[in-house]
Order: structure tokens, then sequence, then C-alpha cells
């Protein structure tokens, strides 16, 4: 490994600045008073205030779309996951014939454009009187999750030793119990991280939310902020408090989990 | 032996059980509405109008408003047959005749003559009829075609004798009988199948090839400026270093945060009034005007594809960086001791070998920008005048704030060909590697 320099910290300083920079601004933008906020672009405030917050608390109900999109996600993550572990265990680790076909179709469904099952979606979700309510979102978004966490989980498996499973055999377990007590134990880590990925994707879809779930109480994080800014006026100080609200979450994930993220992102991207 | 062939039995029923249900959700969820967008982008289907809300690929009877109409029809007949005498009696009698002939073979089907039976009920009692499978029933095309052009040719005959006759009494009953018969023959609905149609006209849409052309330029611009960027960071990081935690965390926060949000903060950035950015590149002398960022269509393609690089570049960076970490140190030193410089290194030994990893991303990542729907539609909402609309977001405001979706289906089947033949000819470049590390 090269030895970093002096110069390559600078480098990186800079290059987290400027990484950072948006989040910094908008950070900063939301604790000025909102005069502030259109008569000047200095930096740091000198009166400090909080009632941005209070404001894009109050005019919107933004904890109602953090509740949402919190249950959504969850839902979703907990019933793609769940699918996909039988599905990833059995393409990389069991007997059958078609793998190549089966992820060959899971890959191509990852692949679809949204946009080309958004109507017939929309159709079956009211024809099912779900608009407006948790499930009607997660039905559409397993169509990004299951693919997604299939495609994560069975580079995990393939990971595990085969031995285990031969020694397993040979003492007499069935495959199921196989399965579920040496294989599953031990792909949890690999289980959680797709877990992760696909709650970050589900918390962050928008085309789906803003066709199914149009009434404000069952937006959600993603579509509600956007409705913040209306014909007339755009309230900066609103929308950047609410932009520091709902990144917080993102950040604590982030800064709890970097690296099974990127391991999960990396996974399968290069050949080991 | 024996006990271990009825295990090998046993793995391999346990593993298409265990496929089943995501195939099943997978079918359901994706290749279904594919298909059915496909579908619909053959039929003339519109939300709000409602003679085409429907998919007929044969003439279809609306019932609800046919037995409707059809119940006030005998009504006025008759009082017309008991007012009128002479010519328009006949007259009366002759379309008497026609409609009765016409109702008699349509109810002559047992199961539509039990359909109208019910609507009749419904309407007796006020209600609605939400059911549609009662509503409308579909009929033989010639069928259709005779009862409703008769149904018009009487409608004709009547007003026609309205107009000559004296009796204004008489004029009235027949032209209101008359605007009946016409509102009847809308009730049989022509089939809206059109096939192919919709794909020639929006073949020759300028609006369509224009939001195409928006959407190949954004995806090229902004994929080969982050695989650019990001292969020069992956690059300048790949080494050991002090706060490697810190950098990986702010790599990927612009990656997790919703790309709404995202767009969110970057129209405060780039404001006319209030944006630093625009505020700073005017000061610098970047731009001439603040508001050139987001009011002029080359600005605001370029705050798109600003925006764009600054979420994912980082994602790439990650995603190099882990292939370069998969080449050997001992190639490096080998090809030191060579004499090999640091740019002979580059070509001969990093991209030979990152080619996989650079085409998997590449990949995901133009995929994704070719669908390109929110951050658009929150930064720009396509504007000014279109200059940023993406074929997604063309889509989507015919779908939905038209209620079109006959035609914003075709739009939608475009775009999935064209995510098709860009997965094809990435696929073909990439191979067996795809799947590496998930089948043996």
């Amino acid at each position: 490994m090269k030895r970093a320099g002096i110069g390559f910290y600078i480098f990186l300083i800079i290059f987290v600045f400027l990484v950072m920079f948006p989040f910094i601004w908008v950070f900063l933008t939301s604790i000025k008073p909102v005069g502030e906020i259109f008569t000047s672009f200095k930096w740091f405030t000198t009166n400090p205030t909080l009632s941005s917050y209070e404001a894009a608390l109050t005019n919107r109900p933004l904890m109602r779309y953090m509740l949402n999109s919190f249950v959504v996600s969850s839902i979703t993550t907990l019933l793609s996951v769940g699918f996909a572990a039988f599905a990833a265990y059995a393409v990389t680790r069991l007997p059958i014939r078609g793998k190549g076909l089966f992820l060959g179709i899971v890959l191509a469904a990852s692949m679809f454009p949204q946009i080309a099952i958004i109507s017939p979606m929309f159709n079956l979700i009211t024809s099912l009187g779900l608009r407006n309510s948790y499930f009607g979102l997660v039905i559409p978004y397993i169509t990004i999750s299951l693919p997604l966490s299939i495609w994560v989980l069975s580079t995990f498996f393939q990971k595990i030793p085969f031995e285990l499973e031969e020694s397993a055999k040979l003492d007499g377990a069935s495959p199921f119990q196989t399965f579920r007590k040496i294989i599953f134990p031990l792909a949890t880590p690999g289980i959680f991280t797709t877990g992760i990925l696909v709650f970050i994707a589900a918390w962050n879809e928008y085309l789906f939310a803003l066709t199914i779930n149009s009434d404000d109480l069952w937006r959600t994080v993603p579509v509600g902020i956007s409705m913040y800014q209306s014909e007339f006026s755009i309230p900066w100080g609103d929308i950047s408090a609410a932009t520091v609200i709902v990144t917080i979450p993102i950040v604590i994930l982030v800064l709890l989990f970097q690296k099974r993220i990127v391991s999960g992102l990396t996974s399968g991207s290069v050949k080991e | 032996m024996k006990k271990l062939g009825k295990f090998q039995l046993n793995e391999k029923q346990l593993g298409y059980a265990m496929i089943l249900p995501s195939l099943i959700l997978v079918f359901v969820v994706t290749l279904w509405p594919v298909a059915q967008s496909f579908y619909n982008s053959l039929f003339d289907y519109r939300l709000n109008d409602p003679t085409r809300s429907q998919k007929m690929l044969n003439a279809t009877i609306d019932l609800e408003r046919y037995a409707d109409n059809y119940f006030y029809i005998e009504g006025q007949l008759s009082n017309l047959e008991s007012n009128a005498d002479g010519e328009v009696s006949a007259a009366v009698e002759q379309v008497r005749e026609v409609v009765d002939s016409y109702h008699g073979e349509l109810i002559s089907n047992s199961e539509i003559s039990e359909k109208i039976k019910q609507i009749d009920e419904m309407l007796m009692n006020y209600q609605p009829v939400t059911d549609e499978n009662l509503k409308y029933t579909e009929v033989d095309n010639d069928f259709a075609k005779e009862y409703r052009s008769a149904l018009q040719e009487s409608a004709v005959e009547f007003q026609t004798i309205a107009d000559s006759t004296e009796n204004e009494q008489l004029a009235q009953s027949l032209s209101q009988t008359s605007s009946l018969l016409t509102a009847t023959s809308e009730n049989i609905l022509e089939s809206n199948f059109i096939g192919f149609a919709n794909y020639g006209k929006y073949l020759k849409d300028q609006r369509m090839w224009q939001s195409l052309g928006n959407t190949v330029y954004f995806t090229v611009v902004s994929v080969s400026f982050e695989l650019i960027l990001g292969l020069a960071i992956a690059l300048l990081i790949n080494r050991a270093f002090r706060g490697r935690g810190l950098v990986r965390a702010s790599v990927l926060i612009p990656w997790a945060i919703p790309t709404a949000v995202a767009a969110m903060m970057w129209g405060f950035l780039y404001d006319g009034q209030s944006g630093i950015i625009g505020h700073y590149f005017e000061q610098i002398g970047i731009i001439s005007d603040a508001s050139w960022l987001l009011s002029t269509s080359s600005g605001g393609l370029f705050s798109v594809i600003f925006a764009d690089v600054w979420k994912t570049t980082p994602y790439m960076a990650l995603l190099l960086l882990a292939g370069l970490q998969t080449i050997p140190r001992s190639l490096y030193e080998a090809s030191d001791v060579d004499g090999a410089n640091r740019f002979q290194q580059f070509i001969k030994i990093t991209l030979p070998l990152l080619k996989s990893s650079i085409l998997v991303a590449l990949l995901f990542r133009t995929l994704d920008a070719f669908r390109v729907f929110d951050l658009i539609y929150v930064l720009t909402g396509g504007g000014p005048a279109n200059a940023t609309e993406s074929i997604s977001i063309y889509a989507y405001k015919t779908l939905f704030s038209q209620q079109n979706f006959g035609e914003g289906s075709v739009l939608s089947v475009i775009v999935f060909l064209c995510v098709a033949l860009i997965s094809f000819i990435y696929v073909r470049l990439i191979g067996s590697d795809l799947f590496a590390g998930r089948m043996k």
C-alpha cells in the first residue's frame, strides 16, 4: 500500500467538504431566521433559531410521513428478505435445475423500468381497494426489493463453506433442518446487510408513493418533502429544516452500518 | 446408498419449493404488469372518458346506461303512438318495430337478459352499478354497428318530422325522443382496440424524440462523469490512511438519502434568488446570471446532471474501489522491477483487471440514469419548456395528468424497450461474469 502524505490529506479534506457541502449549507440555513435566508449569503447567522424546525413540523405532518415511510419500508424489508432467503439458498446450495434461468429472470426483473409497471399496478391496487394504505405500497415495492434481495443474498450464501452441509448430512439432518439450523444462522450478517439495503431502497422510492398514496396522511417522506413547495412560494426555511430532520435517521443508519452497507453494495460486483 | 438417493430427491423438492414463492411474486408484480402495459398500449384507453375507460376488444354495451335509456324509449314511444296520427304514427310504429327487434335480439342472449334484469332492479332502487362485469357486456361487432346506426337513423327521422310538423307539442316530444335515441346509440361502444396506431403516432411525435434525446444526453454525460471521477477517487483513496471510516460515511450519505430529498436540497442551492451555488457561480463569473441554472434549458440540463453526479459518483467510487482491492499487489511490484511507469501500469494492469467491475457498475448506473424520474421531476418538473423532460416523466404525465393509459403505456413500453436494449448490450459485453459468485 502507498503511504498517505500531507497532500493526500488536504485532498481528502477538500473532497469530503465538497461532498458534504449541500448538507452543511442546508443545516446552516435551517437555523437562520427566515428573513435572513432570502437576503444574505452569510454562512453563519448571529441569531440562530429553531423556528424553521417548528414550522416544518407544524405546517405539514412530517412525523406522520416518517412513520409511514418507516412502516412501509419495514414490512417490505421483512417480506422480501424472507422470501429471498429461501430462493437464494435454493439457488446457491441445492441441486435444482434452471438456476441460470431463475437468476436471469430475477436480474431482468431488477432492470425493468418502474414506469412500465406503474399503470397496471395502479389499476391493481385501485381494484383491491388498497390506495392510501401501507400494503398499497408494500406490494409494488416488492418489485424493486425482491430481485435486489435475491441478488445480494445469493453471494452471501455462496460464501458459506460447503463442508458444513456435508457434515450435517452425515449427521442425518434433513435438508430443511440444515438450512434452518446451520446455514441460516451463518448467513445472518448477510441477511442483515441485505435488509439494510432493501430498507434504504424502499425508504427512498418516489414514483409508486407519488401515484398510489396521494392522500396527505399516507404520504411517505420523499413525496411529503417534495410537497413543501407550493406554486406560489417556496418556504426554504421549512424545507431545509425538514431536510435536516429526515436526513438524521439516514446519517445514523450509515454511521452505524457503513461497513455492512459497503460490503452489500460491492458484493458480486467483483470477482473474488 | 439408497438413503442418499432419497436425500437428494428431497433436496430438490425443497429447492423448488423454496424458489416458488419468489418466482410467483416476480411474475405477479413485475412480469405481469409489464405485459399488461404492452397490452394497454394497443388500446385507445382513457380513464377520464366514459366511452373509452374500458379496454374493449369487441363492441361493448354500457348496460347501465342502456337499460336506463331503453326504459324511457319504451315510455316515450307509447306516448307518441297515442298522440300522433297518420304518417307520424306509421313512422313511430316503424321505429318501435326496429328498436324492439334489435332489443329482442340483444336479450335473446340469456346472460345479457339476466344482467339487464339485475340492473333494472338496481336502477329502481337508485343503486349505482359498480361491478364492471355486470355493467359492461360484449356483443357481436356487426350487431352493434347495425343497432347503433338503426338508432341514429331513427333519431334523424324523428328530428326531420319534428322540423316539418306544425304541431308544436308533437314536435317537442319527437325531438326529445330523437335525442334519447342518439344518446342510446352512444351507449353501444365501439371496440377501442387500435393495434399499433399509437406507436405510429409517437414515433412521429417531436416531444417523444426530444424527451428521449434528453434522457440519452443525461445518461451519457452523467454516467461518463461519474465513471471518470469515480475511478479517479477510487485510485486516490486505494491506500492505507487514517480516517477511512469518515470518508466512507461521507461518501455513503449522498447515496443513502432519498433522491427527492436531494433534489429539494439542490433546488434550494440552485435557486435564482437565494441559492448559494448560483450566487457563487455568478461571482466567479462562470455564469452571467444566477437564474441561468434553473430557468434556461442548458442551465436546467447542467443542474440535473450536476446533482446526479454529486449523488452517485461516491457509489461508483465505492464499487470501483472494491474492484481495485482485488488486484494483487505483486503484479505492480513485478512491473516495477521491469521498469514500467505508473501510466503503463494503469493501462496494462489496472484497467484490464478492473474491466468486469467497471462494466457491472456501468450497467447498473446506465439503467438507473436512463430510468431517471424523481430527480428531474422534483428539481425542474421537466421544465423549462420541457427542456429537461426525460422519457419517464413524459410517460408519467401522459398516464396520470392526462389519464391517458393507452398513450402513456406506449411511452412506457418505449422506455422498456430501450432499457432492454441497453441491458442486452451490456450483458453481452459482461457475459457470464455477471453470475460470478452466485452459481457454481
